[in-house]
């Protein structure tokens, strides 16, 4: 069968990394297009299923990384039988953790893209809009701890949640300026209290009455 | 095209699962209004096809995209200004049918997931878990986009299989 010339276009919508207008001329040939809409269902489920199931799906993946960085160990031992060297050599280990697994774990600045969908970013999909005063965001399983943070310059309120949805309380509400600029993000904690996903900073205006 | 052509039953089995998706898609799965709008939407394009307001200059489809998206955004700024009053929202429903289905789904589909080779796994991982661009990707494994997104296609052809066994 012939390839809809849509059908690339399928990836960047569901991460919604289309631009609005596009956005729409997307939108408007799925609701016109079965075959492309078909697909989009399919991917949509494999995405939430990857992202509801990483654990156990990718767990021989973990396994993986982690006799790469035990191979690295042992070169590393091979090379220092000092016990100088081997301090250089941890503190080599310290800067490979540092910039090769951190970057792993913590996400680099995702897209946002405020639209009439809502906000969306990072592998914590935020899903509140511009202007909320109940926050939500996309419940990245069982036994997550979040932590949602709203900043204006400085970190303005902290909260410790397992919802996926979070409201501000009168007295930090109080304390926000109609019109002026705030932002939130989502942290997300296993069980075990390591940070599993970030979210990125989203800005939103307070408004008091509309 | 004849006005009074239209077949609503149909139309209403080919577009509803794709207006669903658009509504959950823009207001949030959880969201538990996402089933009140989309009926809105198909009885209302319903309406406007027996009244013949429709009149077929674009293609249903087009039309019932634009009824869906005129929908949402009056659905988001409203909830907005309901959200300034502080009125408490009605707690989620989730339909649980309609759950038992997806889960069984899903659980099949991450099982045969969990089955699938460690080089289609990696790229399933940066790709989907990880968000990755296709370039992003395509760096990182050492190989072309287009490499990228011929074993993604791959990846998922041999999940149908996996799943049609």
């Amino acid at each position: 069968m012939k390839k809809c010339r849509y059908e690339d276009l399928i990836d960047d919508y569901l991460f919604n990394r289309l631009s609005q207008e596009k956005k729409k001329e997307f939108e408007e040939h799925f609701f016109n297009c079965p075959r492309c809409f078909e697909q989009i269902k399919e991917k949509n489920e494999l995405i939430s299923v990857i992202k509801d199931n990483a654990d156990s799906i990718f767990k021989d993946m973990r396994i993986i990384e982690e006799s790469k960085s035990n191979a690295r160990d042992k070169i590393l031992g091979f090379l220092s039988p000092k016990p100088l060297i081997s301090a250089a050599v941890t503190a080599a280990l310290v800067l490979i953790i540092v910039f090769a697994v951190i970057p792993n774990i913590i996400k680099g600045p995702p897209d946002f893209v405020v639209s009439d969908d809502g906000i969306r970013g990072g592998s914590i999909t935020l899903i509140s809009e511009a202007i909320p005063s109940e926050f939500r965001w996309e419940n990245l399983g069982n036994d997550i701890e979040y932590k949602v943070f709203i900043y204006n310059d400085e970190l303005l309120w902290e909260k410790n949640t397992q919802e996926n949805t979070i409201s501000l309380p009168d007295e930090i509400k109080t304390k926000m300026v109609p019109g002026k600029s705030y932002f939130w993000q989502v942290k997300a904690f296993s069980p075990e209290g390591t940070l599993i996903s970030s979210s990125s900073k989203v800005q939103f205006t307070w408004r008091e009455n509309n | 095209m004849n006005k009074n052509t239209y077949d609503l039953k149909e139309i209403t089995s080919k577009y509803r699962p794709i207006v669903t998706f658009k509504v959950k898609k823009s207001i949030g799965s959880h969201t538990p209004e996402w089933e009140d709008i989309v009926n809105e939407i198909m009885l209302n394009t319903i309406e406007k096809i027996k009244s013949g307001e429709f009149k077929g200059k674009s293609s249903v489809g087009t039309y019932i995209y634009t009824i869906t998206r005129r929908r949402i955004v009056d659905y988001i700024r409203r909830k907005k200004r309901r959200a300034h009053k502080y009125i408490p929202e009605s707690d989620p429903f989730p339909d649980p049918h309609e759950q038992i289905e997806n889960k069984e789904r899903a659980e099949m589909l991450a099982k045969k997931l969990e089955q699938l080779k460690p080089k289609y796994k990696k790229i399933l991982y940066l790709y989907y878990y990880k968000d990755l661009s296709r370039k992003e990707v395509a760096q990182r494994l050492g190989i072309s986009p287009r490499k990228v997104s011929e074993r993604v296609h791959y990846a998922q052809k041999l999940l149908r299989k996996l799943i049609k066994k």
